[in-house]
């Protein structure tokens, strides 16, 4: 019934209202004829009213004249009664026919590309890297050779372990895993060095091969040769080995600061401006004025790209601007305060530059008083093991 | 003679009575809807009463708000509120 009452609608009827006194007869001529007829009913004693399909009109209208009945037409529906309603809207058609053409058009071109770094380490300058190899927004879908590209990128660079490119909607989805980074390994057999990686003072040299050209109490300073890779013998002469040792030193971690009894602090005031803009490509328009009416504030840019499903992108993108005001707080400190501020905040950078906590050995902290600020100075002192490999060259 | 034999191969083929003759098939799916096929034509329609004309006789329906859904050559429907119906057997 559902399909007959589509296919009724497609070709569209008309409910009618006959007004005599031998409807039964006009019924019973039209059922003759095959007409088809629906939902009758009885309005009142002279009236009924029922469905018919619009090419059996006029033929009805015969029979009514023949049975002496009067037809008026109540409604019209279906599909060419719309479609005529809608005729002299020409240019809404044309319009609707260009946006779906637009949209189909645009579907074969790419229009974002989204970077998925697994376990979230990012990987610097990959985006140009991908961009030159061939993957850029706005290039047809059916010339990116996805395995040229990926060829071209490892090629490129040695810190990407894998990398895999897919193409959905008008979205390209990089996904990179990024290579552990590989510490440079002097072969067992070739003849090297040990070097001073840190500036500092010996407490211990233990050589097992090769040649210690430091003592304990020397200050080394960072590229200084610890231990030689050759052996002297009294009889041998000079032989180069791999060199291989202890070496431990004491090390100093320093940082200074200066901070001032007066600062200006910036504070939010809450008051929030939201400039709304659209992007094509690189063209902007903005719908409200650039200038903000703050004195100070700072501006957040958030570009959102238009996409009509969770993978179609569209060329198009709502740039968020919103400006937050913020005052300008004068706050003063007392000397000790001060202190305490420019002592923790030292001491927190200095700590996570120190690899050991447990190896350090002192503390030490001065401070000068200025006429309206004061500077810090933190010293650690480390013991700590030092010294890399360095390949001799000859 | 031939009709008999027709008869008794639609019988052996087991195929429905309403398809092959003139036989109205009645069917009544609650009290508000009827379903008339093999019919002949309407003789009266009232929104209360309504009379339809088959090849074995009459149907009377009586009821309120009634209407005819669907008016094909072979079936008519008629729902409402259906109180009572009867037949008026052609007696040749």
């Amino acid at each position: 019934m559902i399909i007959k009452k589509i296919i009724n609608y497609i070709y569209g009827y008309l409910r009618i209202v006959v007004e005599g006194y031998y409807i039964e007869r006009f019924i019973n001529i039209c059922r003759n004829r095959n007409y088809m007829m629906w939902n009758i009913k009885k309005v009142n004693d002279i009236n009924i009213a029922l469905n018919i399909e619009i090419k059996h009109f006029r033929e009805i209208c015969k029979i009514a004249k023949k049975t002496q009945c009067k037809i008026r037409i109540k409604a019209k529906r279906g599909l060419p009664f719309l479609l005529n309603k809608y005729k002299k809207r020409k240019l809404f058609a044309l319009f609707l026919i260009l946006v779906l053409g637009i949209i189909f058009f645009s579907s074969h071109f790419v229009w974002n590309i989204e970077i998925i770094e697994e376990n979230g380490l990012a990987i610097e300058n990959i985006m140009e890297d991908i961009q030159e190899a061939g993957l850029r927004i706005g290039t047809l879908k059916n010339d990116i050779d996805t395995k040229e590209i990926i060829n071209k990128v490892r090629l490129e660079r040695d810190d990407i372990a894998w990398i895999g490119i897919e193409l959905k909607g008008t979205n390209a989805i990089v996904r990179l895993v990024k290579a552990d980074e590989k510490p440079e390994i002097v072969d067992e057999n070739e003849y090297c060095n040990i070097v001073s990686n840190k500036n500092g003072v010996i407490t211990k040299i233990n050589a097992q091969d090769g040649t210690a050209n430091v003592k304990v109490g020397d200050t080394v300073s960072v590229g200084d040769v610890l231990i030689n890779g050759w052996m002297e013998g009294k009889y041998t002469g000079i032989r180069y080995v791999h060199a291989k040792g202890e070496v431990e030193a004491r090390v100093w971690y320093t940082m200074n600061k200066t901070i001032p009894y007066k600062a200006t602090e910036k504070q939010y005031t809450g008051n929030v401006e939201t400039n709304y803009g659209i992007k094509i490509n690189n063209f902007k328009i903005n719908f409200s004025k650039g200038v903000s009416k703050f004195e100070f504030y700072d501006t957040i840019e958030t570009e959102n790209k238009i996409k009509l499903f969770s993978n179609f992108y569209l060329p198009i993108s709502v740039v968020k601007t919103t400006h937050e005001e913020y005052g300008e707080v004068q706050k003063t400190y007392s000397m000790e305060e001060a202190k305490k501020i420019g002592i923790q905040e030292i001491e927190e950078e200095l700590e996570s530059q120190i690899e050991n906590q447990e190896n350090i050995v002192n503390k030490n902290i001065n401070t000068y008083e200025n006429e309206n600020s004061i500077d810090i100075y933190v010293t650690y002192e480390v013991l700590e093991t030092i010294g890399t490999n360095e390949k001799i060259v000859f | 003679m031939k009709k008999n034999r027709m008869r008794k191969l639609n019988k052996i083929l087991e195929i429905p009575e309403e398809v092959y003759s003139d036989v109205p098939k009645i069917s009544l799916i609650g009290f508000d809807e009827m379903i008339i096929e093999n019919y002949k034509g309407i003789l009266e329609y009232e929104e209360f009463f309504i009379r339809i004309s088959t090849y074995k006789g009459l149907i009377s329906i009586n009821g309120y708000n009634l209407n005819l859904e669907t008016m094909t050559n072979d079936d008519i429907r008629v729902t409402g509120k259906i109180e009572s119906f009867d037949f008026e057997r052609i007696t040749d």
